[in-house]
């Protein structure tokens, strides 16, 4: 396994965690129309209770709560759990607001979760962060091979989000959070009641996202609070937004396709100067790129398209 | 079985709806007019829980749903449409429709868990979708996007929409207008025809032939104030009515 390769798995790994990330904003955002710029939240949520229930009891000069040391599957599904209770906790006040105050609270929300990532000490570890911790498989799988064991779980945990999130939106459910989108007084007079839908939509949007995080750790073996700014919701809303918003499949590949132009830069052969250019330059150039495509193709690569239902 | 008692609803001073009171019997249908600006579409913002109410009470068989909001007004069975009209315009027709469809399993579990009922729409709802869309000239825009249809298409969708819902009342508001002639002639024969099958309709029009032409009885609307009540005949000889739409000159 080359060099090359194992850095090319790893980029599409993150971006399989993006991919993830993507699926649940595009539910959110795409399908139910939240506009939310606090998704990062519950994906730190789900990293920090993954590594708090399966990480191991904290060692000396160490201070973090819990420390169970419980089985990595069932760590993924609490983090999931928990990433629906923050979304359930935050959507109780500001899904009742406006759009544009439901996205300044929101993102509120997600710099305030950081503070706490930061500075309760004696839950997180404060800045130092937990580092460190276990990535699955390890024992079962040749160190040669592990990288792209981890790939396929990934990719596995992607499918099931796409499973999932398509299935919602194809039903009467997902049918109902479009009309929300488009018109919440309309949808009202279908006995819509707005509410329970964007609070359902939300708190799915919060499992796929808290789910996404457990996978960060799987990938990073550290959590940091520095981990979870509000760059990676901006980030995600661009991957989406390259992809097509309101598709699944846009989705899916504005997360891939945002990895890859983040990280591919990397192989570009030029000088140490110019290298330290580039990097400084990168989210300059994500945002040229996302202008590009807007003004080229303004829905995205994979645009909404329409649900043709046969008779 | 609608009944609308003393409702007042005032915007800083102006006095939009003014001590209205309207009963719109089962099987009834019953025309609201009135010149722009008399309070009639405020009536029914008020009415269908859109806008909240200053005084007075509204109630619906027996029910007071006066402090109601919109959706659960919409689910005790009364469905309005817009004088403007509106739809979800990056959904097809078909599926501005189905999201009205009475009896639909639309909860979050059940689509997750998908039994096969929950996606599939019954040979009965097919059948009936059809005969709408039929009826209303709007079948072969089935699978068009909402916001490519026109102000009269959009119309008729919205009655197509209301239809799907299967209310026990109707709230019209303006559905002849933008529609051409020969359309209102089938929309004023669907109105009589749901009617037969037990509809019960409150209908604002300007189109005051459209008006007397299908209602049982009118009532007349000016400056927030009820002006006179009583079958089509009556109401367009009365003095104050002429007064208020042409003038005493």
């Amino acid at each position: 396994m080359t060099g090359l390769s194992i850095f090319l798995i790893g980029v599409l790994s993150l971006g399989a965690i993006y991919a993830i990330l993507c699926l649940a904003l595009n539910l959110e955002a795409g399908i139910d129309g939240l506009w939310d710029l606090g998704l990062v939240s519950f994906f730190g949520v789900g990293a920090y209770t993954y590594t708090l229930l399966t990480c191991e009891p904290a060692g000396a000069g160490q201070h973090y709560l819990l420390g169970l040391g419980l089985p990595m599957w069932l760590g993924v599904l609490a983090a999931g759990a928990m990433g629906a209770l923050i979304a359930c906790l935050i959507g109780l006040p500001s899904l009742r607001l406006r759009k544009e105050y439901f996205l300044i609270t929101t993102l509120a929300f997600a710099q305030v979760l950081q503070q706490i990532y930061a500075n309760e000490l004696w839950l997180t570890n404060g800045v130092a962060g937990i580092y460190g911790l276990p990535q699955p498989l390890k024992d079962y799988v040749s160190p040669s091979f592990h990288t792209y064991a981890i790939f396929t779980m990934l990719l596995i945990a992607v499918a099931v989000a796409y499973f999932l999130v398509q299935r919602l939106t194809l039903s009467p459910f997902g049918r109902r959070l479009k009309a929300l989108r488009e018109n919440e007084n309309l949808a009202m007079t279908a006995g819509i009641n707005p509410f329970s839908y964007h609070l359902c939509s939300y708190a799915a949007a919060g499992f796929l996202s808290g789910i996404a995080g457990s996978f960060y750790v799987w990938y990073n073996t550290l959590v940091v609070p520095g981990q979870f700014s509000a760059n990676i919701t901006f980030f995600v809303w661009t991957a989406v937004i390259i992809g097509g918003l309101g598709n699944n499949r846009g989705a899916l590949l504005g997360g891939f396709l945002f990895m890859l132009i983040n990280d591919l830069l990397r192989f570009l052969q030029v000088s140490s100067e110019m290298a330290l250019v580039l990097t400084s330059l990168k989210t300059s150039l994500i945002g040229m790129i996302l202008i590009l495509i807007l003004r080229l193709k303004p829905t995205g690569l994979c645009g909404e398209r329409k649900e043709i239902i046969d008779l | 079985m609608l009944e609308v008692r003393d409702l007042k609803k005032y915007f800083s001073g102006i006095k939009a709806v003014d001590n209205v009171c309207i009963d719109v019997r089962k099987n009834e249908i019953v025309g609201l007019i009135g010149p722009n600006g008399a309070g009639k579409t405020t009536l029914f913002n008020a009415v269908t829980g859109f806008t909240p109410t200053t005084g007075g009470k509204v109630a619906f068989e027996g029910f007071d749903i006066t402090a109601l909001k919109a959706h659960e007004v919409a689910r005790k069975g009364i469905i309005r449409t817009f004088q403007t009209p509106w739809g979800f315009p990056r959904m097809t027709l078909l599926e501005n429709m189905l999201v009205f469809l009475k009896g639909t399993d639309a909860g979050f579990w059940s689509a997750l868990m998908r039994s096969k009922k929950v996606n599939t729409i019954t040979a009965d709802t097919k059948d009936k979708i059809i005969r709408v869309l039929e009826t209303l000239a709007l079948d072969k825009k089935r699978h068009d996007w909402v916001q490519d249809l026109s102000a009269g298409e959009l119309k008729l969708m919205e009655i197509a929409r209301a239809l799907m819902a299967e209310p026990k009342i109707f709230l019209m508001d303006e559905p002849a207008a933008g529609i051409n002639p020969a359309m209102q002639g089938t929309l004023i024969q669907l109105i009589r025809d749901l009617r037969m099958e037990g509809g019960t309709f409150l209908v604002v029009d300007h189109n005051l032939k459209f008006i007397c032409d299908i209602c049982d009885r009118i009532y007349v609307m000016s400056d927030g104030r009820l002006l006179c009540e009583g079958p089509p005949d009556r109401v367009v000889c009365d003095k104050s009515v002429i007064e208020c739409y042409i003038g005493n000159n």
